[in-house]
């Protein structure tokens, strides 16, 4: 009844597979955060990064 | 557990606590037996909302990582390790864990995917209704057939054409070299790669919209507004006299008298056999943060049935679901015509169900009864006010009845009679 899976074992039938979908999301995400490295040496940083600007105003007004 | 896993996930509340007993009948040489809090409802995955099963796929992956940060491995992914207590997921099959070793890749992925993906995509790709095809494939829908019933666009997503085409795929090779040794060494790393993966992917997916008969009911087909005012004050009027502490509605659609009782009552469970009107009740009790409302898709004319080995694995939704209350508005038509079941089999159905019965006579002059009569002969002779009440009265007490003002409906709150 599992058709093509009847004799394999749940583990082996999925190796390939997992490392497959592994290589590709870790390779996704090694472009991805050379592409944010790449940005942010040309962009700098705004002052206040993990500030809103509502909260710099706020704080520079008290 | 390893490491203080069972500590962290019951903290969390993503698995169910337990407590170790003795208990002489069943202890053998060094067992631990234990005992687990119970559930209150057991509901199954063929009944669940698309936001259910997004919850249950998302603890279950979840619980998954933490269990890898501690050393741990989740063998399983089966949605039927889920249940559903005070309106979040938390996982029940505590035995479910083994000693996590990094070159080997996660044994349960094929489950979580034929069980957890297929029957997701099932609900984006085709219809929000079609989760019940799971009572038909408890472990899991196989990835064959699964694709061929996807439309061909599900494949041009990257993610699931990785885990459902691709996969399929290659599910005949075992990435072995020919001594059996893996020609690529699974890590930690990776295995978290594929978790985290799967946890945005699934967060990312959607049910798919379509209009029903039963959408906007209230707001757009329903006779008019002064009936439903009528009938909402006559509702909590009838269920301030008794006292209760659960109400089964069935025939909740989006769930506008389940919502009545938030407050009032400890459980209400609310059943509908179109999963849109469940899956909105799904999203308004989630916005309202309400915990005490339980929605579950079910046709009530063809209830879930029980399943499993022997038929005793899981047991039927009629012989599972009960409430104090059961209510039953503007249901007995679609039961009685729409469905030929006479009125004495709905009685005996009702009343197996709760001690009170709350229930909406639609009589055949209804234009909703004329229009389940337009297109088919009306053999109904005896579907009148006096054979319901004579049907009914062998099952139950008649405590209150009123017409609801503006309709010939009527209302009547019942209590079972034991003979």
């Amino acid at each position: 009844m599992r058709y093509t899976y009847l004799y394999l074992d749940p583990g082996s039938g999925t190796y390939l597979i997992q490392v497959i979908i592994a290589a590709v999301l870790g390779g996704m995400m090694f472009f991805k955060n050379g592409w944010i490295k790449i940005k942010s040496f040309f962009i700098k940083p705004k002052p206040g990064n993990d500030l809103k600007e509502e909260d710099v105003e706020e704080k520079e007004s008290l | 557990m390893q490491d203080g896993l069972y500590d962290l996930l019951t903290k969390k509340n993503w698995l169910v606590s337990h407590v170790e007993i003795f208990d002489a009948e069943l202890q053998f040489a060094d067992a631990l037996i234990i005992l687990p809090r119970q559930i209150p409802i057991i509901t199954y995955p063929y009944e669940w909302s698309f936001a259910m099963w997004q919850d249950a796929a998302l603890l279950t992956l979840n619980i998954a990582k933490e269990a890898i940060e501690k050393g741990m491995l989740l063998k399983d992914a089966t949605p039927f390790n889920i249940q559903f207590l005070n309106g979040s997921p938390v996982f029940i099959d505590t035995l479910s864990f083994e000693i996590y070793l990094p070159e080997k890749p996660w044994v349960a992925y094929r489950q979580f995917c034929e069980c957890f993906l297929a029957s997701l995509l099932l609900q984006q790709y085709c219809h929000a209704d079609i989760g019940k095809i799971f009572t038909l494939y408890p472990n899991g829908i196989p990835l064959e057939i699964l694709i061929s019933i996807l439309p061909k666009k599900a494949k041009w997503n990257l993610h699931t054409y990785l885990h459902i085409y691709l996969q399929a795929a290659t599910a005949t090779k075992t990435g072995k070299t020919k001594n059996g040794e893996a020609a690529t060494k699974f890590t930690k790393q990776k295995m978290l790669l594929l978790l985290n993966g799967l946890i945005t992917y699934v967060a990312r997916l959607h049910v798919k919209k379509a209009k029903t008969t039963w959408d906007n009911y209230y707001a757009s087909t329903i006779l008019s507004d002064e009936y439903l005012q009528e009938k909402t004050k006559l509702v909590k009027y009838f269920l301030s006299t008794i006292s209760y502490s659960s109400i089964l509605d069935l025939g909740a659609n989006d769930g506008h008298f389940s919502l009545l009782f938030k407050n009032t009552a400890t459980q209400v469970i609310a059943v509908d056999g179109d999963a849109n009107c469940i899956n909105k009740l799904c999203s308004t009790i989630r916005n309202q943060k309400i915990k005490n409302i339980l929605p579950l898709i079910n046709t009530l004319h063809t209830p879930s049935p029980a399943i499993g080995w022997n038929n005793a694995e899981r047991t039927s939704f009629s012989k599972r679901i009960k409430g104090d209350v059961v209510l039953a508005l503007a249901l007995i038509h679609h039961l009685a015509i729409a469905n030929n079941l006479p009125f004495q089999f709905i009685a005996e159905w009702l009343a197996a169900m709760g001690k009170y019965l709350l229930i909406e006579f639609v009589p055949k002059t209804d234009e909703k009864v004329q229009l389940l009569l337009q297109n088919r002969q009306d053999i109904f002779t005896d579907y009148t006010v006096i054979d319901f009440e004579n049907a009914f009265s062998k099952k139950f007490k008649i405590v209150l009845q009123q017409k609801i003002t503006g309709t010939e409906r009527i209302l009547y709150l019942m209590e079972k009679v034991i003979f």
